[in-house]
């Protein structure tokens, strides 16, 4: 049967959705406003038009994908549950402790980072695992019936909605959690249960609970959320089963997604970087940068060998919001993206030294940029953008918006005065630097990961990512950049290209021999029953499943591990001395430069990603259409770095653009949703796809 | 704040490119600082980041650290830098040199301080260093740390040395650093480790300097330390001329030290002057070499004065201090000097008690300072270990700010997890949480202070070292706060107040109660409200809510 698969988002602002025929290969979207206080609304009313548009009814749809930012909003506004922690007696006071580190050095006044559950709502339980899994001390059960007496006395039983309980080692040995875990919903049936051993089984305590307490803070409204989402869907006329989007790229059953909701916390930027991924794919391109640029935010992701960087751990809800160490951290898997202060809303002023600084601060929607004449007087990103000559005032959104030049000028002007320059150089300089904070982000990003950047494209998305990816491309030496055909939707088209995939993980530390990897054996293959358990529910043929070992190693000694791909389908396929030591040297001096071959490895966590097929979207061909001379709307000055001045440009109307279209540098090529800036070393050529690909000479 | 320009002096100097070029510097750091943590060996780095990343121009002044540095190392490092260079004149160092020392005297004042130095050569020519000042796992010496009777008992010193030799390594220099400490895979794998970074840092700087077309650094070196002076000297500036004195007695392991600071607000110069101070001595190994104190002054004003500026040898140009030759602050070479930490924690709160009344919200009471400790032996099953932790006691109290739970101050470190410190050694720690009734009473209350206490569970006997302070002398309060409460150590339940290294007995028990921070402001301003949301979390007992805040609430109110 030909599918028909469906992939909607719930943004801050948007909900998005995407419709995908595979019999005719045609693509439908639908964009509408988000409904916050009951965001189901909007899903029901965009499947209802959506499936109208393209002539389907519910129950002909065999797929919907759903990601949600509702999970990561609920946190940072601090909006959850009532949440009770249930630590080892002695250690439920490591949740304000953290690890007693200042996330800013010189600030005096820097805010403590507080965590999710008081000090009146923490418990804590007799019971004692030691390092090994061994029993030091029994959990005592009479220590778990204090909870109940507590929560009376104080008369917040009904209040409560969820417990995280987190007990020493209980990666290790998790028997005591479960117990713990029963009794509770036994005696407090009422409460949602997360055990750490279960939503994050890996080493380090705070961490540990700290990812465990925001599952549990979640986990209520993600449950209310989620179930209401199933009725609407079944309201019009979906009969299979919904899956979620997860942060690491993977989706998951409704089912798991209930149980391990803080999974779920970034997946609309993951899906960004699937969809980056995808056109990576159709272009042939398997390394590339997603590079997200939207008001507030700039997103960048490193894509090698058409897999998305990863990483087991990142910080929500910061304090203050691009300072590592200001979060709760959080220890799930998760696709890497960097996130930095740089969008077209970014305000620039004159800090104490006299330097000029752009972002974080953004002046948003409203009043957002001085050129929207809604107020706003803060020199923007956008304003600077505007009299560079890159945005045309009376085209900004297709047309829907009309940019206010002078009021940019007169913000310019105030700025450029504190300065002692002129308007165009405090533009240009705006550029610049919110240019530099992205590529430095960038240049690090993708450096820590062993890549070149030389052998890299941007794949440029988001409203303004297109006016500054040609600046990035060119400061880090790129091949150049793509701005993917229907913009639009390409975020939610990751929705539709991610694969069922599930990590599972287990702590295991051990300094290897020859005979450890065969007991490696054992704990791999039962995380396969596990994960194909997972991939079975949810309808995988046990053909069409993917098993990938992956192994968090190290040297013997050293206090952080390098997660790598085992190249085999058991550990004991490889020799140790022969094949793991040296695949494992040569991972690690990728990243870092230099490995420690005379030392031996240690291994601390086994990793299994369990993953069904990745389902196939193909885009239909672009017609061939007009050249460059019929797309030509006109000319206008544009400022470019190498002339360091104003160039007259002309001006594309990307619409008219049709397959095999080449464009020269400098040019500018508009289209509804945003502009793409080539400069005076860029040759643009609109490929079969509709994609505009941008190739910088040497 | 003064309305004249302060920069009206300087050189003129482009705000664009001097924002981007900056910014740039300052990543470069922060990637190598990354790749440390992710590339070291000992807990002592990779978990404690108990090192700093510090860029050195062509002259041996600091130019950016990486954002997570500790402050007083990247003080220390262009004082180091001067007479690494003194020694290896820059003519003679070729690509591929790493300098190296450990010299208390010369580089952060006590031995387990690595500083490795590499010069970072761009058209033939050195354009700069980079710097990593990183406290290594083990030097040698008596396996006491504090009753050493001069450095020599303390471990190896490394003269300013050539560690790597045109890219290769120093092997003699190796081995010996190797055959002089109990632990030579964590320190010498730390040691390449660092190297290595260092390499990282000197591709991305070349790249930088090709990038801007830059032959040296000299230009841009010049601009930031004279913008940084600058401001720095406009915000003594607006702050009143005069003097400010303030004594402070302080633990010193075995008899109590009396600091004393004479502060001199003068124009736009500030001038610290440490007579008055106790002298040197042979007790403790708490003497300070002269950089660590310099380094430990420039702090306070850093934070107070120009927080958001980063760090750079510029800022600290406006600062003068004088401490008289042969006392604690300025102490003789030959003078033990390990445990120096105990007595440079203290020194902000001599300045802040000084010039409290004239930075309004700037200044801070006193911390319940850090309490590291560290167990250590050979034991099958673990191997040879040798595991460290750095918890903390409260922080002091602020104008309008009550003090943090145990968070590091002054320097920054983590503390390492529990369960790493169980799976690598072979202890068991019963408790890490809040000391109730340990912080000052304040109109704002200082920070509440922790216990933590650890078990030997192995059947053998296992070493431990612990580093309390502030059991004597409590960390002082502000503008009429109360001071925390002092600190104690017990041993098997019994209170012990001499810290060579304890030998632990299989079931042997050590508790750690650390201090809570000093309050700030009178007891009789705080607010109802927040002494009945102390009660609430079980910071303050009821009991000493009637005490010491008078309070005289329903018994009801507090959770119990």
């Amino acid at each position: 049967m030909a599918g028909l698969r469906i992939g909607f988002d719930i943004g801050g602002t948007f909900t998005d959705l995407v419709l995908y025929d595979e019999a005719s290969g045609r693509i439908h979207s639908h964009k509408l406003a988000t409904t916050a206080r009951s965001p189901e609304a909007a899903v029901r009313a965009g499947w209802r038009t959506l499936l109208a548009e393209a002539g389907f009814s519910g129950s002909q749809v065999s797929n919907a994908i759903h990601g949600t930012t509702l999970i990561t909003n609920c946190l940072v506004e601090r909006k959850g549950a009532v949440t009770l922690l249930l630590a080892t007696q002695g250690f439920s006071d490591v949740l304000d402790t953290q690890r007693e580190m200042r996330y800013d050095i010189y600030d005096l006044h820097a805010p403590q980072v507080e965590h999710l559950v008081p000090r009146p709502l923490r418990f804590e339980a007799r019971e004692r695992m030691d390092a090994f899994g061994g029993v030091i001390e029994e959990l005592s059960v009479a220590s778990l019936g204090d909870i109940a007496k507590r929560l009376e006395r104080a008369g917040v039983t009904d209040s409560v909605e969820s417990i995280a309980v987190c007990f020493l080692h209980a990666f290790t040995n998790p028997e005591h959690e479960r117990k713990a875990g029963a009794w509770l919903s036994e005696r407090l049936p009422h409460l949602r249960v997360s055990l750490s051993h279960e939503v994050a089984p890996e080493i380090r305590e705070y961490e540990r609970m700290s990812t465990t307490v925001c599952n549990a803070y979640v986990q209520p409204l993600a449950a209310t959320y989620l179930r209401q989402l199933g009725e609407v869907l079944r309201e019009v006329g979906f009969e299979r089963e919904m899956f979620l989007m997860l942060s690491s790229g993977g989706v998951s059953t409704l089912e798991t997604a209930a149980k391990f909701p803080i999974r779920l916390v970034e997946s609309g930027p993951a899906a960004g970087a699937l969809a980056a991924v995808f056109y990576g794919e159709l272009l042939d391109l398997p390394d590339l940068v997603s590079f997200d640029m939207g008001g507030t935010t700039a997103k960048m992701c490193l894509i090698k060998d058409g897999q998305p960087a990863m990483s087991d751990h990142f910080e929500i809800a910061r304090v203050h919001r691009f300072k590592r160490g200001s979060g709760l951290p959080v220890r799930v898997p998760a696709i890497e993206l960097i996130e930095i202060g740089a969008g077209g809303g970014s305000v620039a002023r004159v800090d104490e030294l006299g330097l000029l600084k752009v972002g974080p601060d953004s002046a948003g929607a409203d009043p957002g940029p001085a050129c929207y004449g809604l107020g706003g007087d803060a020199p923007t990103v956008t304003d600077a953008d505007l009299l560079l000559g890159y945005l045309d005032p009376g085209f900004f959104l297709g047309g829907r918006m009309i940019l206010d030049r002078a009021a940019a000028e007169t913000a310019m002007a105030g700025l450029a005065d504190r300065m002692g320059l002129t308007v165009t150089e405090t533009a240009h300089g705006i550029f610049r630097v919110v240019n530099e904070n992205m590529i430095s982000a960038t240049r690090v990003h993708v450096a820590e990961r062993g890549a070149d950047p030389r052998s890299l494209r941007l794949m440029a998305f988001g409203g303004a990512g297109p006016v500054h990816a040609y600046e990035i491309a060119r400061a880090l030496k790129m091949q150049g950049f793509v701005c993917p055909a229907s913009a639009g939707v390409t975020s939610a088209l990751g929705f539709l290209t991610a694969p069922p995939a599930f990590e599972f993980a287990r702590t295991h530390m051990e300094r290897l021999n020859a005979s450890s990897l065969i007991e490696l054996d054992g704990i791999y293959a039962g995380l396969e029953v596990e994960g194909r358990r997972v991939l079975q529910s949810a309808g995988i043929a046990d053909d069409d499943m993917t098993f990938t070992l992956k192994a968090d190693l190290r040297h013997v000694g050293q206090g952080h591990e390098i997660s790598v791909t085992l190249p085999c389908t058991r550990p004991s396929d490889m020799s140790l001395d022969g094949d793991l030591r040296p695949y494992f040297f040569a991972r690690y001096e990728e990243i870092y430069g230099h490995a420690h071959t005379h030392l031996d490895l240690e291994i601390t966590t086994c990793r299994l990603n369990a993953s069904g097929p990745r389902p196939q979207v193909v885009l239909p061909e672009f017609a061939a259409g007009s050249g460059p001379d019929q797309a030509l709307k006109g000319s206008r000055p544009a400022y470019f770095t190498e002339a360091g001045d104003f160039v007259d440009t002309p001006v594309y109307d990307r619409y008219l653009l049709g397959r095999g279209s080449t464009v020269r540098g400098p040019a500018i090529v508009e289209e509804r949703e945003s502009t793409a800036v080539v400069g005076p070393r860029g040759s643009a050529e609109i490929d079969r796809f509709g994609n505009l690909v941008v190739t910088l000479a040497e | 704040m003064t309305t004249t320009d302060p920069f009206a002096e300087t050189p003129d100097f482009d705000p664009v490119s001097l924002e981007i070029q900056w910014q740039r510097l300052i990543s470069i750091m922060d990637e190598i600082d990354f790749a440390t943590v992710k590339t070291s060996f000992s807990t002592i780095v990779g978990e404690s980041r108990d090192f700093a990343c510090i860029l050195v121009d062509q002259n041996g002044d600091s130019l950016c650290q990486s954002r997570f540095s500790p402050p007083n190392f990247c003080v220390v490092l262009p004082r180091t830098a001067r007479r690494l260079l003194a020694v290896h004149p820059l003519e003679t160092l070729r690509e591929g040199d790493v300098l190296c020392t450990n010299d208390p005297w010369i580089g952060t004042g006590h031995l387990p301080d690595y500083i490795l130095l590499t010069p970072v050569f761009h058209q033939g020519k050195p354009v700069a260093f980079m710097g990593t000042v990183a406290h290594l796992s083990d030097v040698g010496g008596h396996r006491g740390d504090i009753e050493a009777y001069d450095v020599f008992t303390e471990g190896i010193r490394i003269p300013p040395s050539k560690l790597f030799i045109e890219g290769e390594p120093n092997e003699f220099l190796f081995e010996v650093i190797g055959n002089n400490c109990r632990v030579p895979n964590l320190v010498l794998g730390d040691i390449r480790a660092i190297a290595g970074t260092h390499q990282i840092g000197i591709r991305r700087l070349r790249d930088f300097m090709d990038d801007y077309a830059m032959p040296d650094l000299v230009e841009l070196s010049s601009v930031i330390h004279g913008r940084s002076e600058s401001l720095m000297r406009s915000r003594i500036e607006a702050l009143p001329d005069g003097e400010f004195e303030f004594g402070l007695d302080i633990d010193g392991y075995v008899d109590i030290v009396h600091l004393h600071a004479t502060v001199r607000i003068q124009g736009n110069d500030i001038h610290v002057d440490y007579g008055g101070t106790s002298a040197q001595t042979r007790k403790g190994s708490i003497n300070c070499a002269y950089n660590t104190t310099f380094a430990s002054t420039m702090y306070p004003f850093k934070c107070s004065l120009v927080p958001q500026i980063p760090n750079n040898q510029g800022l600290f140009r406006p600062i003068h201090v004088t401490a008289p030759k042969g006392c604690i602050l300025n102490c003789d070479d030959g003078l033990p000097v390990q445990a120096r930490a105990k007595v440079t924690n203290n020194i902000n709160q001599v300045l802040f008690g000084a010039v409290w009344p004239i930075l309004g919200e700037h200044a801070q009471a006193g911390s319940g300072s850090i309490w590291p400790f560290s167990v250590h032996g050979d034991l099958e099953g673990y191997g040879s270990f040798s595991v460290s932790c750095l918890p903390h006691g409260g922080r002091g109290a602020m104008q309008g700010l009550d003090g943090m739970p145990p968070i590091a101050f002054p320097h920054n470190s983590s503390v390492t997890p529990i369960e790493i410190m169980e799976t690598q050694a072979p202890i068991l720690i019963l408790h890490k949480e809040f000391r109730p009734d340990s912080a000052g009473a304040g109109r704002q209350r200082g920070g509440i202070g922790q216990r933590m206490t650890f078990r030997n569970i192995a059947d053998s006997t296992i070493q431990g070292r612990v580093r309390p302070d502030k059991m004597f002398c409590a960390p002082p309060g502000l503008d009429g706060g109360v001071p925390g409460v002092v600190g104690e150590v017990r041993w098997n339940g019994r209170n012990i107040d001499r810290f060579p290294p304890l030998d632990l007995q299989p079931g042997d028990e050590i508790e750690l109660l650390m201090p809570g921070g000093g309050g700030f402001g009178p007891v009789v301003e705080r607010s109802t409200e927040h002494i009945r949301r102390d009660l609430e979390a079980g910071f303050i007992s009821e009991a000493a809510a009637r005490r010491d805040y008078g309070w005289d609430g329903p018994s009801e109110a507090s959770t119990g």
